[in-house]
C-alpha cells in the first residue's frame, strides 16, 4: 500500500452537547478503498464531512499530503464528494452537471467535452448527456453523481452511503463497478455505509465505528474473522457469543468442556467471551460431541439452513447444508482456529 | 381517492362562469358598440380604438409601464438580499421576522395609502412629532416610495420560500466541485431561485401597474395610471363621470389582460401548482 | 483568509441593511396609523395630545357603523363559504390524475395572478349579465370567488402529503364515501384548512378594489366608504384609524393563538 495521504489526528466534534467524534485518529493510504462502517449516528458521516470541508473539527488536525487543511474551504480541496442523495443540480442537464467542476476551473471547451464524454462512457451513460436529471432513474442519477465527482480527477473521492437508495440487484452491480473504477483510476475512496455486506465486499480496509469512536481497523478478513469486541462481532455478520473461561494459553473452557484454541495472552482463569460464526459449527454424532443440544427451530435460507440448537439453555445458530428435524438431538463440533476469544464485556 | 374526483367538477364550472364568460364579453365589448346594461343588437366596430390616440390614455399607459418597472426593479434589488438574508437565519429568528413582514399586510390597504399621504404632506404629523418634513405629495418620488412600500413583501415572499426550501446539499456540492461562494451563488443558488424571482416580479409588477388608489391619493390625481383610466371608464354610476364608456374601458382592460396572460404563462412555466404564490 | 471574511461580512451587512430598510418601509404606515388613532387632532396634521376618544367614538359613530357591520358580515360569511367549497374542490382536484391536477391548479392560479382590477371588472360583467342588483350578495359572491383559490393553495400541500391509500383504508374499514372524507381526510388536513380560512378572512376584511367594482353605489364596506368619502373631498373621522388598529390587533391575536396551539400540538405529538 502507498504512503499516508490523509492523517486525522485527535479529532473531536460536538453538535450542541452531543459529542459526535471523540478523539478520533485515522490515517488513509494512497489508492486505498477505505470504508467507515457503523450504525446510524456513529459519527461516520461527520468524519466524511470534516474531510470534505463541510464541517470544521472542534479539536485536532486534518493533514492532507503533508499539509494541515483544517481551514481550507471545500472548493480548495483536492477532494470530491458523492453525496448521499446525489445532490445533482436540477436546473442543469447531465452534461452540465458533470462539466460543472471543469467549467469552474475554466478548462477549454474541447478539453471539457473530451473528459465528460470519457467519464460518461465509463459510467455507461453515453447518449444521456442532454437528459434532465429528473428524467433519470435512481441508478442513472447515482452514476451521474459519481461521474460528476470523478471527472475532476480528485486525489480522494468521498462517498456517503451512495448506494442506499438503490434496490438490491442494482446495489450489488454498482458495488462491483465502483470497486472496478477505484482500481482502474487509482483514486483513494473513502466510503461510508451502515451495510456490513457492502463494506466486506468492496473495501481494502474497514473502520468499524460506534459512538464517535473507532472500535476496530483492519482488512475485511481481519474484521470478520477476528472481531475485537462483542459489538464488532455482532455488527459484522452473525455470531454466537458464549461465556467462557480461559484456562491457559491455547485452552478455553465453555459449556463445561475444555476446547483447544489459537488465542493466547489472557490471564489464567480470565472470564472471556467466545465467538463462533454460525458457519463454523458442524453437526457430528452426539456420542462423539463435546457440545450436545436439541434442534429448536429451522429455516430454509436457499444456500443453507439456519438451524437454532438449544445447548444448556443457550441458543446457538448454525448455518449448514445438512438437514435436521426439530427436536432432534445433535452433536456440534468446531475447529480450534474457528474459536475466537475476546475479553469479557460486562456491559453487554 | 379516485371516487373523490367529482368534487373538482363544480369548480371548473364556477371558474368558467367567472373567468371565461367575462373575458368573452370583454372582447365583444371592446370590438363593438354593445351596451352592457342594455344588451341587444350590436355592430362590430373598431371605433373604441380611438382612445389610444388620446393623450390622457397614452400618458397613463406610459406611466403604468414606467412606474411598475421602476417599482419592480427597486423591489427586486432590495427584496432579493432580504429574502436571502432571512433564509440564512436560524429557524426561530427566521419565523419571527417573516411573520413581522406578513403582519402589516393585515392592516387596511386604503388606510396604509392614506398614512403615506399624511406623511408626505408639507406639514404632517411626522413633521410635528419628529421635525422631519417629507414634502413628496404629488411627486413621482412619493408615488414610487408608496408603491415600493406596498408591494415589496410580494417580491420577498416567493423568493424567500424558494430559497428556504432549497436543498443545502446542492450548495455544498457546488463548493465540493471547486466553486467559490460567488460562483456558487451565480451558478447554483440564483438559477435555482429563478422560479421565485419570476413569481416575485409578477406579483409586484401587475399590482403596481394596475393600482389606482395609490397614484390618485399620493399623486394628487396628477399622475394617472392605466387603472385610473379603467376606473373612470367603468364606474359611471359611482363616479358620475361624463367620460365613462364601458366599451372603451373593456378595450383597455383587454390590453391589461394581455400582460396578465404573459405573466401567467411565465408563472406556469416556473411553478405550475402555485406553490410560490402564497 | 482575512480578506475573505471581510468580504463575507460586508455581504452580510448589505443583507442586514436592506432588511432593516424593508421593515422600515413596511412598518412606517402602520406606526402612523397608530399615532393618528391616539391623536386628539381631527385633521391629523399635528400632534395635539394623547387620547382614546376615537376608540370610544368608533362604537357611537352612526356613519361608520354600517360599513363596519357590512365588512364583518361579508368577511365571516365569505370565509365560511370559501373554506367549505375550497376544501371540497381541493380534495377533488387532489384525487385527479397528475396531468389533470396540474391543469386545475393552473386554472386555480388565474384569479391569484390576475390584477384585482381585472377580477373586479370580470365579476361586475357577470353580475350585470345575470341582472343581479349590486349589493351585499354580489360582494359576498365576489369575496368567495377570490378567496377559494387561496384556500385551495393552502390545503393542497397537506393533501399531497397524505398517503393515497388512507381514504381507501377508511372505506375498507366501513366508512361511507362521505364519512370517509370527514373521518379520514379532513382531520389530516385541518391545519391547511385553518390557514386557508385565516387567509380568506384577512383578505376579505381588507379588500377594496374588488368590492369597489361589485358593490354598486349604495352598499359600502369600510374601504369603499373611506374611498368615497375622500373622493368627495371630505375627511373622515380618526375613528377609522382606531377601527383599523382594533381589527389589526384582533387578527394578530387570532393568528398567534392558532400558531401557538398548533406548535404545542406538534410538540406533544
Amino acid at each position: 500500500m502507498g504512503k499516508k495521504l490523509i492523517i486525522m489526528k485527535n479529532i473531536s466534534k460536538s453538535f450542541g452537547d452531543q459529542l459526535v467524534l471523540d478523539n478520533f485518529n485515522l490515517y488513509i493510504n494512497e489508492n486505498e478503498f477505505i470504508t467507515l462502517l457503523g450504525p446510524s449516528g456513529c459519527g461516520k458521516t461527520t468524519c466524511l464531512r470534516i474531510l470534505g470541508g463541510f464541517e470544521t473539527a472542534d479539536e485536532g488536525t486534518v493533514e492532507f499530503n503533508g499539509k494541515i487543511i483544517n481551514d481550507l474551504e471545500p472548493n480548495q480541496r483536492e477532494i470530491n464528494t458523492c453525496f448521499q442523495k446525489y445532490a445533482l443540480f436540477p436546473h442543469l442537464n447531465v452534461y452540465d452537471n458533470i462539466a460543472f467542476g471543469l467549467k469552474i476551473k475554466k478548462m477549454s471547451k474541447d478539453a471539457i467535452h473530451e473528459r465528460v464524454m470519457n467519464i460518461l462512457k465509463m459510467v455507461k451513460l453515453t447518449g444521456f448527456e442532454n437528459r434532465m436529471i429528473s428524467t433519470l432513474s435512481g441508478g442513472q442519477q447515482q452514476r451521474v453523481a459519481i461521474a460528476r465527482a470523478l471527472v475532476n480527477r480528485p486525489k480522494v473521492l468521498l462517498l456517503d452511503e451512495p448506494l442506499a437508495a438503490l434496490d438490491l440487484k442494482l446495489r450489488q452491480e454498482m458495488q462491483y463497478e465502483l470497486k472496478e473504477m477505484q482500481r482502474e483510476l487509482g483514486i483513494t475512496f473513502v466510503y461510508v455505509t451502515h451495510d456490513q455486506e457492502e463494506a466486506l465486499t468492496m473495501s481494502d480496509t474497514i473502520v468499524v465505528m460506534d459512538h464517535g469512536k473507532i472500535l476496530q481497523i483492519g482488512t475485511p478478513e481481519d474484521i470478520y474473522n477476528e472481531p475485537s469486541s462483542r459489538f464488532v462481532a455482532n455488527f459484522i455478520g452473525e455470531s454466537n457469543i458464549i461465556k467462557g473461561v480461559m484456562l491457559e494459553d491455547y485452552s478455553v473452557e465453555f459449556f463445561g468442556e475444555t476446547f483447544e484454541c489459537v488465542d493466547k495472552g489472557f490471564k489464567k482463569s480470565e472470564a472471556v467471551d467466545v465467538i463462533i460464526r454460525p458457519e463454523d459449527l458442524d453437526f457430528i454424532s452426539p456420542s462423539k460431541a463435546k457440545i450436545v443440544g436439541i434442534v429448536d427451530s429451522l429455516i430454509f435460507r436457499g444456500v443453507h439452513y439456519e438451524i437454532n440448537v438449544l445447548v444448556e439453555g443457550k441458543e446457538l445458530t448454525i448455518h449448514t447444508t445438512k438437514h435436521r428435524k426439530i427436536g432432534d438431538k445433535v452433536g456440534l463440533s468446531v475447529e480450534p482456529n474457528n474459536i475466537h476469544i475476546i475479553p469479557r464485556d460486562n456491559n453487554a | 381517492m379516485r371516487r373523490l374526483r367529482p368534487y373538482a367538477i363544480p369548480y371548473l364550472l364556477w371558474m368558467g362562469i367567472f373567468i371565461l364568460i367575462p373575458t368573452i364579453i370583454l372582447i365583444i365589448l371592446g370590438f363593438s358598440n354593445l351596451e352592457l346594461y342594455n344588451l341587444g343588437v350590436f355592430d362590430l366596430t373598431l371605433v373604441n380604438f380611438r382612445i389610444f390616440i388620446q393623450d390622457q390614455v397614452i400618458n397613463a399607459l406610459l406611466n403604468s409601464l414606467i412606474y411598475s418597472v421602476i417599482t419592480t426593479v427597486i423591489c427586486f434589488i432590495i427584496g432579493y438580499p432580504v429574502a436571502y438574508y432571512l433564509s440564512t437565519l436560524p429557524e426561530k429568528k427566521r419565523k419571527i421576522l417573516l411573520a413581522m413582514m406578513i403582519v402589516p399586510l393585515w392592516s387596511n390597504m386604503l388606510l396604509r395609502i392614506i398614512a403615506w399621504e399624511k406623511i408626505f404632506q408639507p406639514t404632517s404629523i411626522i413633521n410635528d412629532l419628529f421635525g422631519i418634513s417629507i414634502d413628496l405629495l404629488g411627486t413621482p418620488t412619493g408615488v414610487l416610495i408608496g408603491m415600493i412600500a406596498m408591494y415589496l413583501p410580494f417580491m420577498i415572499f416567493p423568493i424567500f420560500s424558494v430559497l428556504e426550501k432549497m436543498d443545502y446539499k446542492l450548495i455544498e456540492a457546488a463548493k465540493d466541485l471547486g466553486a467559490s461562494d460567488y460562483q456558487t451563488f451565480i451558478k447554483v443558488t440564483f438559477p435555482l431561485s429563478s422560479g421565485g424571482v419570476v413569481s416575485g416580479v409578477i406579483m409586484t409588477m401587475l399590482p403596481a401597474m394596475t393600482s389606482f388608489v395609490l397614484p390618485a391619493r399620493i399623486g394628487l390625481g396628477k399622475i394617472n395610471l392605466i387603472g385610473n383610466i379603467i376606473e373612470s371608464k367603468f364606474m359611471k354610476e359611482v363616479l358620475g363621470s361624463s367620460g365613462a364608456s364601458i366599451n372603451q374601458g373593456a378595450l383597455i382592460s383587454l390590453l391589461l389582460m394581455i400582460f396578465s396572460v404573459i405573466s401567467f404563462v411565465l408563472i406556469t412555466r416556473v411553478d405550475k401548482e402555485g406553490e410560490t404564490l402564497i | 483568509m482575512m480578506k475573505k471574511s471581510v468580504k463575507k461580512k460586508s455581504l452580510k451587512f448589505i443583507g442586514l441593511f436592506f432588511t432593516v430598510l424593508s421593515y422600515l418601509l413596511i412598518f412606517t404606515p402602520i406606526v402612523v396609523i397608530f399615532i393618528l388613532s391616539v391623536n386628539a387632532s381631527t385633521k391629523g396634521y399635528s400632534w395635539e395630545g394623547f387620547t382614546l376618544k376615537w376608540y370610544v367614538e368608533l362604537f357611537e359613530n352612526d356613519v361608520m357603523n354600517e360599513p363596519i357591520m357590512n365588512t364583518l358580515l361579508v368577511a365571516v360569511s365569505s370565509t365560511v363559504i370559501a373554506t367549505v367549497l375550497g376544501t371540497a374542490f381541493a380534495i377533488g382536484i387532489n384525487a385527479l390524475e397528475k396531468k389533470r391536477r396540474v391543469q386545475m391548479m393552473v386554472i386555480n392560479n388565474v384569479p391569484v395572478v390576475n390584477p384585482d382590477i381585472v377580477t373586479g371588472i370580470s365579476l361586475m360583467i357577470v353580475f350585470s349579465l345575470l341582472s343581479f342588483t349590486l349589493g351585499y350578495y354580489t360582494v359576498l359572491i365576489a369575496h368567495v370567488f377570490f378567496s377559494i383559490p387561496y384556500v385551495i393553495l393552502s390545503v393542497m400541500p397537506r393533501l399531497k402529503k397524505l398517503d393515497p391509500n388512507l381514504y381507501e383504508a377508511g372505506l375498507d374499514l366501513g366508512c361511507s364515501r362521505i364519512s370517509g372524507v370527514f373521518k379520514v381526510i379532513i382531520p389530516n388536513i385541518s391545519t391547511g384548512i385553518l390557514s386557508g380560512a385565516l387567509m380568506a378572512f384577512t383578505m376579505s376584511i381588507d379588500d377594496f378594489i374588488i368590492t369597489y367594482f361589485t358593490s354598486g353605489a349604495e352598499y359600502m364596506n369600510v374601504s369603499t366608504w373611506l374611498y368615497a368619502t375622500l373622493s368627495r373631498g371630505r375627511s373622515f373621522t380618526p375613528a377609522a384609524y382606531a377601527y383599523n388598529i382594533i381589527i389589526f390587533t384582533i387578527t394578530i391575536a387570532i393568528i398567534l393563538f392558532v400558531n401557538l396551539k398548533r406548535d404545542r400540538k406538534e410538540k406533544t405529538v
